[in-house]
């Protein structure tokens, strides 16, 4: 850390005082959209609102009526379920941006590291709607590819087997429209789970591994998970419990995957339900502006909570 | 070719290839939908069905489904280019000043400051949605293209003060030294030192925030209630909901709202993969 231009003391405050114009605008905006929205919330929790005027002051009412609240206690399964999912979905990029790191043509490193960019062209909610369509039970490429590859038939099979009542015979699957594949559709969305700008920032971690340390590993007979293990994994770490952290975050608020794919009531059986998606619906289909706002601040809390501890337990090096 | 095979390259030359059939593969199913979007947008629906995987031959290429496509569509990128254009601009001329007070002062309640910005970072916006669309209502705001400017502006700062006050910190103090002995006051130092030093960093935040604000669909379907005003997101959620049989006017559509990052990235992709390369953005 570099010493500071000016000291922080009340003369050097009356002297410099036209820096504080620079952060001005930018305090501003956060306050007007950030501060203040998220002091509305917790004000208007408390109250039974519609949106409008009229409110009415209920006190604890809406946590109350959270607390024994079915649907919200399920979509808080539902979404551990997703953060889950999405802890085995960070691996391929991890794996993927070792396995180009250990190319030995720089040519070819950079080609695919190009070659990865090329996705992100396409907008993140035009991939969604192809992956819908991917999953379509008459058109989609999904079933298309099970039914080539017999693979169907197998899933019929284990069906039997297991008594699902899942697959059958000559019945497209539903990947979004049968209760029990929605969690399973949403696990399989996305496939291979690449993250280009993660590969990419894991690579700039990768770069500070000298060849020699590679070749003194070899010399000891250490094999390449034993690589991976002493010598990449701890150069990227920082960057993957970052990535972590924000995962389960984003994972947790998140419900705009579920409201394009499913609907605002969470699909067939409600079993795509995330705590935001219900939050949603309660808001903006429901009209309970009061609720929802509660619904949001448990979440908050409990998103608040979990940072708290990571903070503590997973402590990311500066 | 190299047949002395006690160097660590050869070492490693054996299983090279599993490697790269292995990042094919995974860039190969990465790339599909953008293959898909194209060669099926050529195609009527009897086309797509009879043979969904490979494209049809140029001759049967159906361009009209372009044509409606555009008219549909292009409406909708405008509207998307100008708040992402006008959002990332603004965005990134705030933080860089923002960072600048930061990186360059520890006057009184700077550590505060910093504090509330950073905390906006790591803490769910999820509560915020509720009462910022009522917020929305009081300013008029509803229903313009302002408010998604404007909010977008507001959620980019931290995570674009932090990128921008630890590289404002990196750069020689000499340089800055040098500028306030030539009599430069802060702005001057902000447009004259800051700004020239730093266009690589600005140019792969600018795409990253545009990219963000051209992928946003929430706000927009929240707040957005006339045709007119649509974003390219909105756009499309309404089109999934109109037109599930035409697969080929769908598929042209998406490739339209795809077209603003075509050229975006056709002339900045070196810079952009450059930038994240060099753990420009180490967070």
């Amino acid at each position: 850390m570099k010493p500071p231009a000016s000291r922080s003391s009340p003369a050097a405050a009356f002297r410099e005082w036209r820096l504080y114009l620079f952060v001005l605008p930018s305090l501003f905006l956060v306050a007007l959209f950030a501060y203040f929205p998220a002091a509305s919330a917790i004000y208007h929790s408390l109250f039974d609102w519609q949106g409008g005027e009229a409110k009415q002051y209920v006190a604890w009412a809406n946590f109350n009526r959270a607390w024994s609240d079915r649907v919200l206690w399920d979509s808080f399964v539902t979404v551990a379920f997703l953060v889950g999912f999405n802890l085995v979905k960070m691996l391929p990029s991890i794996a993927l941006a070792v396995v180009i790191h250990r190319l030995r043509s720089e040519r070819w490193q950079y080609l695919y590291r190009v070659l990865l960019v090329v996705p992100m062209l396409v907008p993140g909610l035009v991939t969604l709607f192809i992956w819908k369509f991917y999953l379509d039970p008459n058109l989609g490429l999904l079933n298309r590819l099970l039914d080539a590859t017999g693979l169907k038939a197998a899933l019929v099979g284990l069906d039997r087997l297991a008594g699902w009542g899942v697959f059958a015979e000559g019945v497209p699957i539903g990947w979004l429209s049968q209760p029990q594949l929605v969690l399973p559709s949403l696990f399989l969305w996305g496939f291979p789970w690449i993250g280009a700008v993660g590969v990419l920032i894991y690579l700039a971690g990768l770069q500070a591994i000298g060849t020699e340390v590679y070749e003194a590993a070899e010399l000891d007979g250490i094999g390449p998970v034993g690589k991976f293990f002493y010598i990449e994994l701890p150069l990227i770490l920082t960057q993957v419990r970052l990535n972590l952290t924000l995962l389960i975050i984003s994972t947790l608020q998140g419900y705009g995957l579920q409201l394009l794919l499913l609907g605002d009531t969470g699909g067939p059986g409600g079993r795509g339900m995330t705590p935001g998606l219900w939050m949603y619906n309660r808001a903006f289909i429901a009209g309970e502006f009061g609720y929802a706002c509660a619904i949001g601040l448990i979440l908050f809390g409990f998103i608040l909570a979990l940072s708290l501890v990571n903070n503590r337990y997973v402590r990311t090096r500066r | 070719m190299n047949t002395s095979g006690s160097t660590p390259a050869a070492f490693r030359r054996p299983s090279d290839w599993t490697k790269h059939l292995f990042i094919l593969l995974l860039l190969g199913i990465e790339l599909l939908p953008l293959y898909m979007m194209v060669q099926v947008s050529l195609k009527d629906n009897a086309a797509f069905i009879r043979n969904p995987w490979l494209p049809s031959s140029p001759a049967d290429w159906q361009w009209e489904n372009w044509v409606h496509a555009a008219r549909l569509v292009l409406p909708y990128v405008s509207n998307s280019l100008f708040v992402a254009v006008t959002g990332t601009m603004l965005t990134l001329a705030l933080a860089l000043a923002g960072a600048y007070f930061f990186a360059r002062s520890r006057l009184p309640f700077s550590r505060l400051l910093w504090a509330a910005f950073m905390v906006l970072m790591m803490l769910p916006g999820i509560a915020n949605i509720v009462p910022l669309f009522s917020l929305l209502k009081e300013m008029s705001l509803l229903n313009t293209l302002y408010a998604l400017v404007l909010v977008g502006v507001a959620g980019g700062q931290a995570f674009n003060l932090f990128v921008l006050r630890g590289f404002i910190e990196d750069l020689p103090r000499d340089l800055f030294e040098a500028a306030e002995i030539d009599g430069a006051g802060h702005f001057q130092q902000l447009v004259h030192v800051v700004v020239p030093m730093s266009a690589s960093i600005l140019g792969t935040l600018a795409i990253l925030a545009f990219l963000n604000k051209w992928n946003e669909f929430l706000l927009p379907l929240i707040i957005l209630r006339d045709r007119e005003l649509f974003t390219i997101g909105v756009g499309l959620i309404y089109l999934d909901g109109e037109y599930v049989k035409q697969w080929g006017q769908i598929m042209a559509a998406y490739l339209f709202a795809a077209l603003p990052l075509l050229i975006l990235f056709a002339f900045t992709m070196r810079l952009f993969v450059r930038g994240l390369s060099q753990g420009a953005i180490k967070g």
